[in-house]
Formats: C-alpha cells, structure tokens, sequence
C-alpha cells in the first residue's frame, strides 16, 4: 500500500477573523486524480479553506500537506502565496481576476510566469534566449488556448469579454504549468445551462488528459453531484460529512444545514 | 526601382514599433542641422531637447504607474540627484563621462529601491506623500550641502566628453540625448512586452491574481521602483550635460506634477503617447503659444491657454491624446469610402 496515496490533505485547519471561527478544526484528504468537490450554504468559510490552502491566508491552526511536482510530501504552511504556484497547485479566483489591459493570450501566459527564465538584461535587449523562450511559451499557450477553442480571440482585450469568456480564460491559465492540482472557485457561478454542462466535460477532460487532481467550490449542487467524485460538506466552518454524491445527498445534516431543521 | 521600394515598405512595416522609433530619431536628428542653416531657432532646439529628456523621465515614470500600478512624486529630486551627481563627478571630480553616468545612476537607484520597500508597506495617496517626501529631503539636501551642491547658486557642468577625447558640442550633445530617448524607447518597448511587463501588468491589476501565478510582488515593485529612478536620473544626467546648470528649485514638487501631467495627457501605458504628452506639457507654450499675436504678446499668457488646451484634452481623450490615432483613422476611412461612393455614382 502506498502510504501518501492523497495529494492533498488538511489536517484541524483553523482560522479566526476576530471572534469569527471561519473555519475550525477541518480535516479532510483528497486523492490523486480525483474531482473533489467543497460544498456548504453561504459563508461556510469554503473560499477561506481556499485561501488558507494557498497562504493567501495564515491559517492560525493546522497543516495543509501537498504532495508537489516530485512527489515529496509538505506542509504549505508558512510558504508564501507566490511560492505555492512552484509546487504544482493552481487556483481560479470566485471574482474573475484577469488583466483587463491585456491580451487572451498575455493572460494565459501570465499562468507560466514561473517557467520563463530570462535575465532581465536579455529581456530588455531581446536576446535569442529571451525571443525563444518567449516563443516557445507563446505556442504553447497558443495550444491551451486552442484547446480551450479560445483561439480565435487570443489577440483581442480581455476587457470587454463575456462572463463564459472570462471564465474559461482564468481557467486556461491554470493549464499553463501541467499542475498537479487545480482549485476552482465557484467555476460554473454566472454560466447558462449549456456553458455548465460544457464546463463539466472540460473539467473532466482535463483531469484525464493531464493527470491531474480538482478540487472545487459550487453551489451549484446538480454540477457538483454530476461531476464529483467525493464531496466534503461544511457548515459555519466545520465539517459535516465526507463522501460520495449519493452519500452525502442522503446525509440528514447536510439536509439541515441546507433546508433547515422540520419540526417535529 | 519600385521592387526595391516594397521591400523597404515591407522591412519598415515588419520591424514595427522598432523602426517608427528610429524615423522618429532620425527626423530629430536632422533639427540641429536646420538650425545650423539659420531655418530653425535656436531657442527651438534647447525648448526640443528639454522636450526630450522629460520624455525619457516620463517614460519611467509610466512604466511605474500605468504598468505597475504604483505612485511617484519623487520623479523631480530624482532627476535633480541625477544632475548634481553628474556636475560633482565630472566637474568637481574630473572623472570621465561614462563613470559619471554610471554613479549618476546607481546612485540614486540605490534611493530608488529604498523607496520600493516603503511602497511595499502603503499605496495610493500615502505612497505618493512618501515619495513627495523622499524629492523634498533630496531638495534640502541640494540646498544644504553647500560643500557639494554650492547651495542655491547652484552648479555648472559643461558638454560631455565621450571616452576621454570625443567632445560634444552643442549638437553633438542633442544628438546623444536623441540617441539615448530612442534606445529607452526601444528597451521599455521590450520589457513591457516581455514576461517582466507582464507581470508588472498583472501586480497592477490583480495582486491575488499575481500572487497565485507566483509573481513575487516584492521583486517587482522594487524593479520597477528602480527603472523609474534610473529613467529619471538618465535624465538628469543628460539634461546637465545639455543645460549646463542645476540649482535646487528646478526639482520642486511642480515638475513632478507636471511630468504625470505628461502620461495622462499623452497616455497612460503608451510610449509614442509619453513623447506627445511631453510635448505638449513642456513644448507647446514654448514652441506655438509663445510664437501666436495676442497670447505671445501677454508675458504668461501661453501658460494660461496651455492649461486650457490640456484640460479640453483631458475632456475628450480622457485615456491620452495618443487615441486620437483611433478617431483620426476612422475619419480617413469615411473620407475614403464617401470618395468611393461619389465616385461610383459619377
């Protein structure tokens, strides 16, 4: 048996804003190539779990264990945000955060920052080793893009791009590194029927395509239910319940936390 | 014959932006000449190379706020620091040009990056007070250093001497400083369209978003701080060299307003719109109002009109005068097209 079969896994996370426990003691392990879902009602503190994965936030409590790009398993907390990129996990924000003054295809490459290497001495002069490097990088965003069938606007302004654009721009811009394991934050939120069932297929393709594990925040519970492969229920920071759709449909707290309690 | 003109065009067309760079400079180049001939002013020349240094001033400090999204009123103490240190150097010191250019930079890219960790703490209004501060102590330092400086009489400084035996003379030095604004151009073209742009790009309009893609905002905010500062004491470097003088009130706060007059009025994020910015902040009172009847007659009056004319630019080009391009290309298109139909009809 192999012992770190999870790629990720959190262990009694807490974080406090003020008297406020966000999330509290929150435990819960994903496994490689799987599509994980993070469900629970408004300000469960799913975003924050988010955030504290990607030390956007200090968590005050807890330990995020990541198995990065070589396979060695560590702890993400005390790294910095920018370094967490490095290791093999990339995120998508719940508010769209893309360049507006630039290009398709300049944000997607904004997404392999890390793999250009050039000093800037080269980048000023536009040695051959810049140049390459550039082009390279630039095909393959072109193929991200093309593959996302955003190819044919990759020269226009991300300002000005419909919602479904936008969306799939932020998402082509995590494919960028080959990561381990993507977080999307409310990936379907604003998307029309048709846009959400093409969405899943995508997310399904790219975890087969590129080995790669998601993990991710909807309210939408028919894409959750549809997509998932497990799903981890939280309310007012705590866990509820961990398993698979079906399981955690029939699992009374969740119902409560949902719809409430029925009087007897 | 025709042949060897299309392939010019097409050699011109595809070493774009790079080759309307060095027209540009070539044309500018042929002004000293002019003057020689007796066609152009003198006084054209100096208000034109003034033109210029502001512009390469101005392009850091583009790069600093449309790209990266940050803040400097410091720009003016910088290109002050800029002249003293290359008047102290090769006057007081008797070094050559070249290594006076090079501590006339480093120096106050130094203070430059000190600035950047301050900006690592406040943005905004604090940051533009704090550099405001920075450019003021700069100014009392220029005034109290008398040993250095020579207090308010201020320094002289003479052309440069380029490797110990070219000597410029006037034109030779308005050559330099036309040399040195196309290859800044030529370099801030290349950066901003390098992986560095876009991660200047990218801190300016989502530092999460930056973050997440593992954009080290630190880094760059001190980078950018830095090519500011050496922009703007390239500047100074090149403007004591031509001008020939420094004291202290030439780098109050008014020239820092007026260099960020200089990118909102020609465009923010735009290099040929810094250059038209520059002109029309520091040229047009000079070169046209000053040469009108009536304006040019009342002493101040062409500043007057100026801030006028700046603020009916700002009413409808509101992103810079640089996207008049836009609207001048779509009149040429109807006036191309009404010409067609008229010709149709006949």
């Amino acid at each position: 048996m192999n012992k770190h079969d999870f790629i990720l896994k959190i262990e009694d996370l807490s974080i406090a804003f003020g008297g406020l426990k966000a999330v509290d003691s929150l435990s819960f392990e994903i496994k490689e190539r799987e599509i994980f879902g993070l469900i629970g009602p408004n300000g469960a503190g799913k975003t924050t779990v988010f955030n504290c994965i990607t030390q956007f936030y200090k968590p005050d409590k807890g330990r995020v264990f990541f198995k990065n790009k070589d396979g060695v398993v560590e702890d993400l907390v005390g790294k910095r945000p920018h370094e967490i990129i490095s290791k093999g996990l990339v995120r998508t924000f719940q508010n769209i955060e893309l360049i507006r003054e630039l290009s398709v295809i300049d944000n997607v490459l904004v997404g392999s920052h890390i793999e250009f290497k050039a000093s800037l001495f080269s980048q000023l002069f536009r040695l051959p080793k810049a140049r390459k490097e550039e082009e390279r990088l630039r095909k393959k965003a072109e193929e991200v893009l093309k593959y996302m069938g955003l190819y044919h606007i990759k020269d226009q302004l991300v300002a000005g791009q419909p919602y479904g654009i936008l969306k799939k721009i932020e998402l082509a811009r995590t494919l960028m590194l080959n990561p381990k394991l993507i977080i999307l934050d409310e990936p379907a939120a604003g998307l029309n029927d048709t846009e959400t069932l093409e969405l899943m297929e995508t997310v399904r393709e790219i975890r087969d395509k590129l080995n790669t594990t998601i993990l991710l925040v909807e309210h939408d519970m028919k894409f959750v239910n549809n997509l998932c492969d497990r799903i981890c229920a939280i309310s007012f920071g705590k866990l509820l319940a961990i398993g698979t759709p079906e399981e955690i449909q029939a699992n009374e707290e969740v119902q409560i936390a949902y719809l409430g309690k029925e009087d007897e | 014959m025709d042949k060897g003109k299309n392939k010019l065009i097409q050699l011109y067309k595809s070493k774009k932006p790079y080759s309307d760079y060095i027209v540009f400079g070539i044309l500018l180049i042929i002004l000293p000449i002019l003057v020689d001939l007796g066609i152009v002013k003198y006084s054209y020349l100096t208000t034109i190379a003034s033109i210029l240094i502001f512009s390469i001033v101005a392009l850091g400090l583009n790069l600093l706020v449309g790209y990266s999204g940050l803040i400097s009123l410091g720009t003016a103490g910088f290109m002050g620091l800029g002249t003293y240190l290359a008047a102290y150097i090769t006057k007081d010191l008797n070094l050559p040009f070249e290594i006076s250019l090079l501590i006339s930079v480093l120096v106050p890219m130094v203070i430059g990056i000190l600035t950047g960790l301050v900006s690592l703490r406040i943005e905004g209004y604090y940051l533009a007070i704090a550099t405001l501060a920075i450019s003021e102590i700069l100014r009392k330092g220029f005034v109290e250093f008398e040993a250095v400086t020579n207090g308010f009489s201020g320094k002289q400084a003479s052309y440069p001497t380029l490797l110990g035996f070219i000597e410029l003379g006037r034109n030779g030095s308005f050559i330099m400083i036309v040399v040195f604004l196309i290859g800044i151009m030529i370099l801030t073209y290349n950066l901003i369209n390098s992986y560095t742009g876009r991660a200047l790009s990218t801190m300016r309009g989502s530092e999460a978003a930056a973050q997440a893609m593992g954009i080290n905002i630190f880094k760059y905010r001190l980078l950018s701080f830095a090519i500011a500062v050496a922009y703007s004491a390239i500047g100074g470097v090149l403007y004591m060299h031509f001008v020939k003088y420094t004291y202290p009130n030439a780098w109050t706060l008014t020239l820092s307003l007026n260099l960020l007059a200089v990118i909102i009025i020609g465009g923010v994020r735009s290099i040929p719109g810094t250059i038209l910015g520059s002109f029309i902040v520091f040229g047009v009172p000079d070169l046209i109002l000053k040469r009108l009847p009536i304006i040019g007659d009342i002493d101040g009056a062409a500043y007057i009109f100026n801030g006028v004319l700046i603020i009916i630019i700002i009413l409808f080009y509101p992103l810079g005068l640089i996207h008049i391009r836009n609207d001048l290309k779509k009149l040429m298109f109807k006036f191309k097209k009404r010409k067609e139909s008229y010709s149709e009809q006949a």
